[in-house]
C-alpha cells in the first residue's frame, strides 16, 4: 500500500513560519495536484515529502510508515525537478540507469527495467541520445523515466509542466493522466495552474499562505468552493465578486438588485456574492447587474464582455457571433442556484 | 557625415567596432606580434646587442641541442609544470569544493586564499626565503627544530630546492583557482543534487558522475592557465635564488631564467631568441595537446 499522509505538518525558517498544520490523506493510486499562487508553500509541502527539507513538526507518513527521519532514498519515492534535472554530460539510458544505481537488482534486471520503461514513454530510439538533442517535451520523458524506473510508491511532481511552451504543456498533461491511468501509483503534483489542477487531479489541494484552502474533486473546487479565495482561484476567468447585504429576505446587492437566497441571516450581515462569468448570461432570467460594456474579448465560439457596473467591473460571456456592441447597456442575469454567497470578512462560504 | 550617414546599420556596426578596435589592434602589433616575428628573426642570427646582426642559420639551434644547462632546464621546466599543475589542480579543487559547503566566514576564508593572488611575488618569494633559512633565522627549520627533528637545507639542496620554489608558486595561484572552481559549482543546478539524493547514490558517486564532469570546461581552462603559469615560472625563482640564479647546480633554473641569463648576463641575443622559439613552442604544443584531450565531443 502507498498510501501517503501529512499529519500536523508545519515547516518554519528560522521565526517565520512558512506552514501551518497540513493534514491531509492521499489514498494509494490516487492523483493529487498541490495548487496555488506561487509562496503559499506547495513546493515545500512536496519538498518535505521527498525529504529534501526537514520537517519542523508534525509526521509524514508514506504507506503507514513515519518517514520524518528517513534519507529520501529510504522512502520509496522518485521526484520529476521543474528543470527536469537530468545529466548534460550523460546519454538518455544512462540518466535513465542513474535511477537504478542505488538498487539491488542484478544487472540483465536493471537492462530490462530500463528497456520496459523506455518503452512505455516511447523512446527506445533516443536511449543514446544525449540530452542537450532533445526537445523539450522529450527531456521531460527522460526525467519521468528515470523516476518510474524506480518504481516507486509515491511519484512527486514539481512543477514539472512550467518550462514547456502552451502546446506541449497540453501535450504532456495528456500523457502524465494517461501514464498514471497505465501505471497506477500514487501521484502528488506541484503547479501554480489551475487548469492543470482541474484536468489531472482527482483530488486538488488548493492551497495559501501555508495553510489548505480546500481539498476535493475538480468538480467539488469548482462547483461549491468552500471560501471567496478557492472560488476566485479555481476557473478562468475567475468569479466575479458583488458585494452586498444578507438579511432574513436573501440578498440585497449594493448596486440595488435584491433576490432571495436559500441563505438568510437574523441580522444583517455584509456578504460576497459570486458568480462565475460562464453563468452570466444576456438572457432573461433573474437580473443580476446592469452596465456598461467597455470591452471585448472574442475566443471565436464566445466574447468575454466586461461591463462597467455599479459593482464595479464584472466579466461575463456572450455568444461568440452576435456579442453586444461596445458602449452597449446590457443587464447580466443567472439563475439562483449558481450564486454563491460568501461571509464579507471571514470569506467562508456560507450554505 | 552624410558618407557615414548612407552606410547601411551593418556597416556602421562595423565602423564602430573597428574604432575601438583600432587601438588593441596597433598595440597588439607594434608591442606584442612585431617583437614575437622579430625574436624568429633574431634566433637564426648572432646579436650582442649593440655590434651588427650576422646571420648563422641553425648554430644557435644547435649549440641549444648539444648545451647540458639547457636540458638540465628543459627538465626544470616540465618539472615545475608536472609538478605544479596537477598538484595546484587537485588543491584548488579540494579547497573549493569544502568551501562552497561552507557557510560560517564563507567570504572572509576566500579573501584569505585569494590574497596570495593579489600579493607581490617578489615580495612573497622573499618572504618565504626566509621561511627556507636555517636555524635561528628560518621559520620551519625552527619549528623542526622544536621537535628535535634535524636541519633541512631547502634551498641549497640540489634536491629540496626545485619543490621548495614551487610551493610558494602553487601557493600563490591557488586563490585565483579556487575562485574559478567555485564559480564552476556554484553554476550547476542544485537540483542534480537532489535528483541525486533522491536516487539514493553516495557521494562519491556524486562526485566523480556529476560534478567532475559537468566542471570538465572549468578544469580545462584550470589546467591551460596553471600550465602556462608554470612554464614561464620566472620571478619566484629569480627572487629566491638571487645569490646564486637558478639554484645550486642549475637545479632550479627554468627556461626563462636561463633565457634571460643568455640574454642579459651573456648579451647573447640570437642564443636566447632561440631558446624563447623553442619555449614558444613547448607552450604551443603543450596547450594544444591539453585542449585536445580535456575538450569534450
Amino acid at each position: 500500500m502507498a498510501n501517503l499522509t501529512l499529519r500536523n505538518l508545519t515547516k518554519s525558517y528560522g521565526s517565520t513560519q512558512v506552514l501551518h498544520g497540513i493534514n491531509l490523506e492521499v489514498g494509494d493510486g490516487e492523483f493529487v495536484v498541490f495548487v496555488g499562487p506561487s509562496g503559499c508553500g506547495k513546493s515545500t509541502t512536496l519538498r518535505m515529502i521527498a525529504g529534501l527539507e526537514e520537517v519542523t513538526s508534525g509526521e509524514v507518513l508514506i504507506g503507514d510508515r513515519v518517514v520524518n527521519n528517513l534519507e529520501p532514498k529510504e522512502r520509496d519515492i522518485a521526484m520529476v525537478f521543474q528543470n527536469y534535472a537530468i545529466y548534460p554530460h550523460m546519454s538518455v539510458k544512462k540518466n535513465i540507469a542513474f535511477g537504478l544505481r542505488s538498487s539491488s537488482l542484478s544487472k540483465p534486471d536493471k537492462e530490462k527495467r530500463i528497456q520496459e520503461v523506455a518503452e512505455i514513454l516511447s523512446m527506445v530510439p533516443l536511449l543514446d541520445r544525449k540530452p542537450n538533442a532533445l526537445s523539450g517535451g522529450q527531456r521531460q520523458r527522460v526525467a519521468i523515466g528515470r523516476a518510474m524506473v524506480r518504481d516507486p510508491a509515491v511519484f512527486l511532481f514539481d512543477e514539472p509542466l512550467s518550462n514547456l511552451d502552451a502546446q506541449l504543456r497540453t501535450q504532456m498533461r495528456l500523457e502524465i493522466k494517461k501514464l498514471h491511468q497505465r501505471v497506477g501509483n500514487t501521484i502528488v503534483f506541484v503547479t501554480h495552474d489551475q487548469v492543470e489542477a482541474m484536468t489531472m487531479a482527482d483530488r486538488i489541494v488548493i492551497m495559501k499562505d501555508g495553510h489548505i484552502q480546500q481539498v476535493g474533486t475538480p468538480a467539488e473546487v469548482y462547483h461549491m468552493p468552500e471560501n471567496a479565495f478557492v472560488a476566485q482561484f479555481i476557473g478562468a476567468p475567475s468569479m466575479n465578486m458583488l458585494s452586498g447585504t444578507l438579511t432574513v429576505d436573501g440578498v440585497a446587492l449594493d448596486a440595488g438588485t435584491r433576490f432571495q437566497t436559500s441563505q438568510t441571516s437574523g441580522t444583517p450581515q455584509d456578504v460576497m456574492v459570486g458568480v462565475r462569468p460562464d453563468d452570466l448570461t444576456l438572457e432573461a432570467g433573474n437580473p443580476v447587474v446592469s452596465g456598461i460594456v467597455t470591452v471585448r474579448e472574442p475566443l471565436g465560439h464566445e466574447t468575454l464582455i466586461y461591463v462597467d457596473t455599479p459593482s464595479g467591473e464584472i466579466i461575463a460571456k456572450a455568444s461568440g457571433k452576435t456579442p453586444p456592441e461596445v458602449g452597449a447597456h446590457v443587464t447580466l442575469s443567472a439563475d439562483l442556484e449558481n450564486l454563491h454567497v460568501f461571509d464579507a470578512e471571514t470569506g467562508l462560504a456560507l450554505r | 557625415m552624410t558618407l557615414y550617414r548612407n552606410l547601411t546599420i551593418k556597416q556602421k556596426q562595423i565602423v564602430w567596432a573597428w574604432s575601438f578596435l583600432a587601438l588593441p589592434v596597433l598595440f597588439y602589433g607594434v608591442i606584442r606580434f612585431y617583437p614575437t616575428g622579430t625574436a624568429f628573426v633574431i634566433s637564426f642570427q648572432e646579436w650582442n646587442l649593440l655590434g651588427s646582426r650576422t646571420w648563422t642559420g641553425f648554430d644557435n639551434y644547435v649549440t641549444l641541442w648539444n648545451d647540458p644547462v639547457f636540458w638540465k632546464v628543459f627538465k626544470n621546466t616540465f618539472a615545475y609544470l608536472l609538478i605544479g599543475t596537477p598538484v595546484s589542480l587537485v588543491l584548488s579543487f579540494v579547497i573549493a569544493y569544502h568551501l562552497d559547503k561552507l557557510r560560517f566566514m564563507h567570504n572572509f576564508l576566500r579573501m584569505l586564499y585569494f590574497l596570495p593572488f593579489m600579493t607581490s611575488a617578489v615580495a612573497m618569494a622573499w618572504v618565504w626565503r626566509w621561511f627556507y633559512q636555517g636555524v635561528p633565522i628560518g621559520l620551519f627549520n625552527n619549528i623542526l627544530a622544536g621537535f628535535g627533528i634535524p636541519q633541512i637545507e631547502f634551498l641549497n639542496s640540489t634536491t629540496n630546492a626545485l619543490p621548495a620554489v614551487l610551493a610558494p608558486a602553487i601557493w600563490a595561484g591557488l586563490g585565483f583557482q579556487v575562485i574559478i572552481f567555485m564559480a564552476g559549482l556554484r553554476a550547476i543546478p542544485v537540483s542534480f543534487y537532489e535528483a541525486a539524493k533522491i536516487d539514493g547514490v553516495g557521494w562519491w558517486t556524486v562526485l566523480t558522475q556529476i560534478t567532475l564532469p559537468l566542471l570538465k570546461p572549468t578544469m580545462v581552462f584550470i589546467v591551460v592557465f596553471s600550465s602556462i603559469g608554470f612554464l614561464r615560472i620566472f620571478d619566484h625563482v629569480f627572487n629566491m635564488t638571487t645569490n646564486n640564479p637558478g639554484g645550486p647546480l642549475n637545479s632550479t633554473k627554468p627556461l626563462v631564467l636561463m633565457i634571460y641569463d643568455t640574454a642579459f648576463n651573456g648579451f647573447n641575443m640570437g642564443y636566447a631568441a632561440a631558446q624563447t622559439v623553442v619555449l614558444f613552442t613547448i607552450l604551443l604544443i603543450v596547450s594544444l595537446v591539453q585542449l585536445r584531450l580535456l575538450r569534450s565531443e
